[in-house]
């Protein structure tokens, strides 16, 4: 499975597709003037050019209807050779299967997977022998019956007799494959028992990043193990700080199913504590908490570095002021006594520099513009960055150290002075959701539903940058005062704030009349302001954390926010998961979380499905024929079977060897330990000239291994569409159809031009 | 037999022999220069030469007939023609383009030894099929399978598989598809093999009439009596060798004798004659009825060769029959 949604490169793809193809041309253009010559000394260098000259002016005279002739030809050599009874097989199959598969899981969804697994598979492996022997048969037996013979003497070029046969054999392919698919189809719907009917959809989920957050409040990219030996999941601690993050781009109202958003998830759970079996049933209970923090992303890189980690904290804060004092601390420290300071804190604060200039750049919004800051941040991190360059940071001396503490200094200069609008325009808000129950023994996915109207008791911030916006709100309106004091309506203007309840409505007219009474508020112009010139944000803030207004009502201050634009940044959106039960652990990996999509029907993944398995099908046509063009019938069948079984099965493990990812030596080495019994870490018992000279012709095997996994194609990319589907999603294009058409192409091509050279420069003649 | 020929083609005949013929001579739709094939097996060991160093010309608007015993390579060199086989050494042009170019098979016609065809077509479709090789309109394809299916008499089959027919018609069926595109220049691998007496008339008298359209026919066979009849010019290879190039009516004409021909004589007649005959001296004269002079200029050819290979006889040699084998031509008139 794939979970990034990486746009498909197909630029970067072509481009190296050109090269290896180049390299190719090259290589067998080179091979066969080297050929002519050898055969016929001198005469065959103008021999090789006149074949290139004939081969090249026969690919610009390729005429359709010749090659359509020759599709229309095999096409009706296929249908009377009888290879349409591969229907009659396929009926058989279905009509047997229907027996078995019936009833083969409890689970519905599983019911549903079981059948389609077993349409997809059986219409590609039915077809697959099919294609292979057509496809490898049709030239040569044509060659060996002569029939070539009365083709190319008329004027048909011999790449046309390639194009018309794959295409003709293709054609066929296409055609049974699509009465297979719609069979099926028609096959899986009425087969799959009726309550499981509702499961045949596919899903479209949009998968995250994870990261973790330690029980210490720090990042790190795993959890906690709790001793599996199979590594997949990562674990989280309940009742503590330990939390999985994840972070969702592109999150945009599309995403809703009606007015929810759906979160779907798999989690597992582990108890250290092995309950009352009442109480294993109930499982151990999670919370996701939607979690908006911008503070906390823009400056939560500082925390890496143990001389900015303070500072780190007071930005997370909010406490920007303090924060800048801190910052020329350390750039006062940088300056005078740059050499106590670790390496590691340099790498802190260029790491935490970066970061918040990237993370800034997307806070910008119509009411507050960051690029300054973000600026400021990326002139620090290219600075600090310098001092990587080892060799040129010494030459550099002390320079530099000017240079980087300069940079911190312009950025406190500008987090001083900007202070009160930063704290504006970064708030933190962090949303819990209803908890949830995960059992020790429980089957499928959860989808858990998120309203895009939430309603949240609002925590101290929160609380505060509500107020201080409804405040200046109504006063900018002029609601607030009335001459030198609270204007006597003000009880009913509240009132039609649907946030603010009665009880609060009354708290809040106290209060605000205290403060005034006490000279901390006061009235200018017929509005209200702060005295001390602060702004309406700090002074609620202040009023919330001395608890003077602590909500009247049981509900708490009740607020409702929007998904989208309280909760995302730019289509961002950060989810947390915690554990709340002391003692247990909450496991997850990356894939066990998803905001799922709405559903698309059934009938999409599997038509994609379907197109992959054609493209696969369709390439194995090309390379069957292709391989035809060279050698008999037989032979072609066994190299195109190896072709795709390798390609299939093994293509994976050959980049490993190529790679060296792999463990284990080269050929003739395994070989000679095997015989000598030595474990690899030994080595081998030879002379050192000898290890090299084993070695050295190793490693040409594997240069030769590395050219071969360039040929074969991966014939996996094709089946990743079908897994996507049994697994009930829907196929994404970039990950899995844009990956297969590139690949069929890109094999095609060199494929028809060499099948078109092969057939072109072969005498007819049986041998 | 050639006043006999078919209604359809006697009335050109006479037109042909004097007219155009003449006029497009000399104009050499094939060269081949020094063309030699050599079989290899796999690993590239020779296996036979099949061609040796053949020279030939074959002029616009002549039937030129390729002769020889099984194996001499008259197929070869067919095939090299057309592009199928490559030749190990030698130059060849056909309509003015080397064979190895595509293009030339535009305005070629080939029937190959044995009708290679697509045995799971039938008549119609192979003609459309093939018509579709050479880029033809669907009306125009139709137009010409109709015509070339009634010429080649098959039009109540045309609608059967080709793995239904007969040897003959097998052949007539190939002959029609050589001859989709209308061509300039048609290559017929014994052409007459496998057809019936009346097939065999019906294939010489269409040789003729491509003859009579200007078109040039280069044929293989081992009817040396259909060659006799229609060839203009003939080569003779033996074991790859060009043996023997002339003209048909010069290579059989044999200088020393005389033959007459007349009804048939009363006894009384033929004495009268014999007495004439004796007054002038002749000596060794016979009557008997005629030999098909090419099967006996063919066995010459075959017999000598083998006892002295490696050498060409000129029309001289061949004609008086002093290719130094003196049994060889005084067996008859
Ligand atoms: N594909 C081949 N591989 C090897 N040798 C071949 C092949 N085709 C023909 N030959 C040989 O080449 C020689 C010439 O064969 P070719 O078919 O040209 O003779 P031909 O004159 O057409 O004979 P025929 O009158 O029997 O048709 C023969 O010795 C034959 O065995
Ligand atoms: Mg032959």
């Amino acid at each position: 499975m794939d979970f990034n949604p990486v746009p498909f490169d197909f630029a970067g793809s072509f481009s190296q597709w050109l090269i290896i193809v180049g390299i190719l041309i090259g290589g067998s253009l080179g091979l066969s003037l080297l050929l002519a010559v050898a055969r016929n000394g001198a005469s065959g260098v103008p021999m090789f050019t006149r074949g290139l000259t004939s081969y090249l002016s026969d690919l610009g005279s390729l005429s359709l209807r010749r090659i359509l002739a020759i599709t229309s030809l095999t096409f009706k050599e296929a249908v009377r050779r009888k290879a349409l009874l591969i229907f009659v097989v396929f009926a058989v199959l279905l009509m047997f299967a229907g027996w078995f598969l019936s009833n083969s899981n409890s689970r519905a969804e599983l019911q549903a997977n079981v059948h389609i697994t077993f349409v997809l598979r059986t219409i590609a492996w039915l077809i697959l022998p099919a294609v292979i022997f057509l496809s490898c048969w049709g030239i040569p037996e044509d060659i060996r019956l002569r029939s070539m013979h009365t083709v190319v003497t008329k004027p048909a070029r011999r790449m046309e007799i390639v194009l018309g046969r794959m295409l003709g054999f293709g054609t066929v392919t296409i055609l049974v494959l699509c009465v297979m698919g719609v069979i099926g189809y028609v096959w899986i719907q009425r087969q799959i028992p009726e309550n499981v009917r509702n499961n045949l959809t596919c899903r479209v989920p949009v998968f995250g990043h994870l990261l973790f957050i330690d029980t210490a409040g720090q990042p790190s990219y795993t959890g906690i193990n709790v001793g599996d030996t199979w590594m997949y999941r990562s674990y989280v601690q309940g009742n503590s700080r330990a939390r999985a993050v994840w972070m969702f781009s592109n999150v945009t109202p599309d995403a809703l199913v009606g007015d929810v958003l759906r979160l779907e998830s798999r989690f597992e759970a582990f108890r250290t504590v092995k309950g009352s079996e009442k109480s294993i049933r109930e499982g151990i209970e999670g919370q996701f908490t939607l979690v908006k923090n911008a503070r906390d992303e823009a400056f939560g890189g500082f925390a890496l570095g143990a001389s900015t980690r303070e500072m780190a904290d007071l930005l997370r804060e909010g406490q920007f002021r303090n924060a800048a004092d801190k910052l020329k601390e350390f750039a006062e420290k940088i300056r005078t006594k740059p050499k106590d300071i670790p390496d590691p804190d340099y790498a802190g604060l260029a790491g935490g520099a970066q970061q918040a200039s990237g993370a800034l750049k997307v806070l910008n919004s119509d009411t507050h513009n960051f690029d300054e800051l973000s600026q400021l941040f990326k002139d620090l991190f290219d600075t600090t960055f310098q001092l990587s360059d080892r060799k040129a940071a010494a030459a550099a001396g002390n320079t530099i150290f000017e240079d980087i503490a300069a940079k911190c200094d312009a950025v406190a200069d500008y987090l001083k002075t900007n202070a009160d609008d930063l704290l504006d325009h970064m708030p933190r808000l962090e949303v819990p959701l209803p908890t949830f129950t995960v059992t020790e023994f429980h089957e499928g996915d959860d989808i858990r539903e998120v309203n895009r109207k939430l309603e949240f008791v609002a925590d101290y911030e929160t609380l505060g940058r509500f107020l201080a916006k409804t405040i200046s709100r109504l006063n900018d309106a002029g609601k607030v005062v009335e001459g030198d004091s609270i204007s006597p309506a003000f009880l009913d203007t509240l009132a039609e704030e649907k946030e603010i309840s009665p009880l609060n409505a009354e708290l809040l007219l106290t209060v605000l009349t205290e403060q005034l009474q006490s000279g901390a508020l006061r009235v200018a112009d017929g509005k209200l302001a702060v005295a001390d010139g602060r702004r309406w944000f700090p002074f609620f803030d202040d009023l919330v954390r001395r608890e003077l207004l602590v909500s009247q009502d049981s509900e708490g201050w009740l607020l409702t926010l929007d998904l989208f634009e309280d909760l995302t940044t730019a289509g961002f959106l950060r989810i947390e998961v915690s554990c709340l039960n002391d003692q247990m652990y909450l496991g997850m990996a990356r894939p066990d979380l998803f905001i799922r999509l709405p559903d698309r029907p059934f009938y999409v993944g599997y038509t994609k499905a379907i197109l992959t398995t054609g493209l696969m099908l369709l390439l194995v046509v090309v390379i069957g024929v292709t391989s035809s063009c060279v050698v008999k019938g037989p032979v072609s069948v066994f190299l195109t079977l190896t072709m795709f079984i390798v390609g299939q099965f093994f293509h994976d493990f050959m980049l490993r060897i190529v790679s060296g990812n792999e463990q284990g030596l080269g050929l003739i080495e395994s070989a000679a330990l095997i015989w000598q019994h030595r474990n690899p870490s030994v080595g081998l018992d030879a002379s050192e000239a000898t290890q090299k000279f084993v070695q050295g012709i190793d490693s040409v095997s594997t240069g030769f291994l590395a050219g071969v996994s360039r040929i074969i194609p991966d014939f996996s990319v094709f089946g990743s569409a079908a897994a996507h589907v049994e697994k009930g999603f829907d196929v994404p294009l970039d990950a899995s159809v844009w990956p297969s058409v590139a690949a069929f192409f890109a094999f095609m091509i060199p494929c028809v031009l060499l099948a078109g050279a092969c057939l072109k420069f072969r005498e007819l003649e049986s041998k | 037999m050639r006043d006999g020929s078919c209604p359809a083609v006697s009335g050109h005949f006479f037109d042909i022999l004097v007219g155009k013929e003449l006029v497009m001579q000399n104009e050499s739709v094939i060269e081949i220069r020094n063309l030699s094939k050599i079989y290899r097996d796999f690993w590239g060991r020779k296996k036979v030469q099949a061609v040796k160093s053949l020279s030939l010309d074959v002029h616009r608007g002549e039937v030129f007939g390729l002769l020889g015993p099984n194996g001499s390579g008259k197929t070869t060199t067919m095939k090299m023609l057309l592009g199928l086989l490559f030749p190990t050494s030698g130059e060849m042009r056909i309509l003015g383009k080397p064979a190895s170019d595509v293009s030339k098979n535009e305005k070629i016609g080939y029937l190959p030894e044995e009708s290679y065809l697509y045995r799971f077509l039938n008549a119609d479709e192979t003609l459309d099929f093939y018509g579709r090789l050479f880029n033809m309109s669907a009306a125009e394809r139709a137009k010409r399978a109709d015509e070339l299916i009634e010429m080649v008499g098959l039009s109540k089959a045309r609608r059967r598989q080709l793995k239904e027919y007969s040897k003959g018609m097998t052949r007539r069926i190939g002959l029609a598809q050589a001859l989709i595109n209308d061509p300039e220049l048609v290559l017929l691998d014994e052409p007459t093999s496998g057809l019936d007496p009346i097939g065999t008339r019906e294939m010489k008298d269409l040789i003729l009439k491509l003859k009579a359209q200007g078109k040039t026919v280069i044929m293989c066979s081992h009817q040396l009596g259909d060659v006799q009849d229609v060839c203009d010019r003939i080569a003779v290879l033996f074991q790859g060798e060009l043996k023997v190039l002339g003209r048909v009516d010069e290579l059989l004409e044999i200088r020393d004798e005389m033959q007459i021909r007349t009804s048939s004589l009363s006894d009384a007649a033929i004495a009268d004659i014999q007495a004439v005959l004796k007054k002038h001296n002749v000596v060794n004269s016979s009557f008997q009825k005629p030999k098909a002079d090419l099967e006996e200029l063919f066995l010459r050819t075959v017999r000598e060769s083998g006892e002295r290979p490696g050498r060409r006889f000129s029309a001289e040699e061949i004609a008086t029959g002093t290719g130094d084998n003196k049994g060889a031509g005084g067996s008859k008139v």
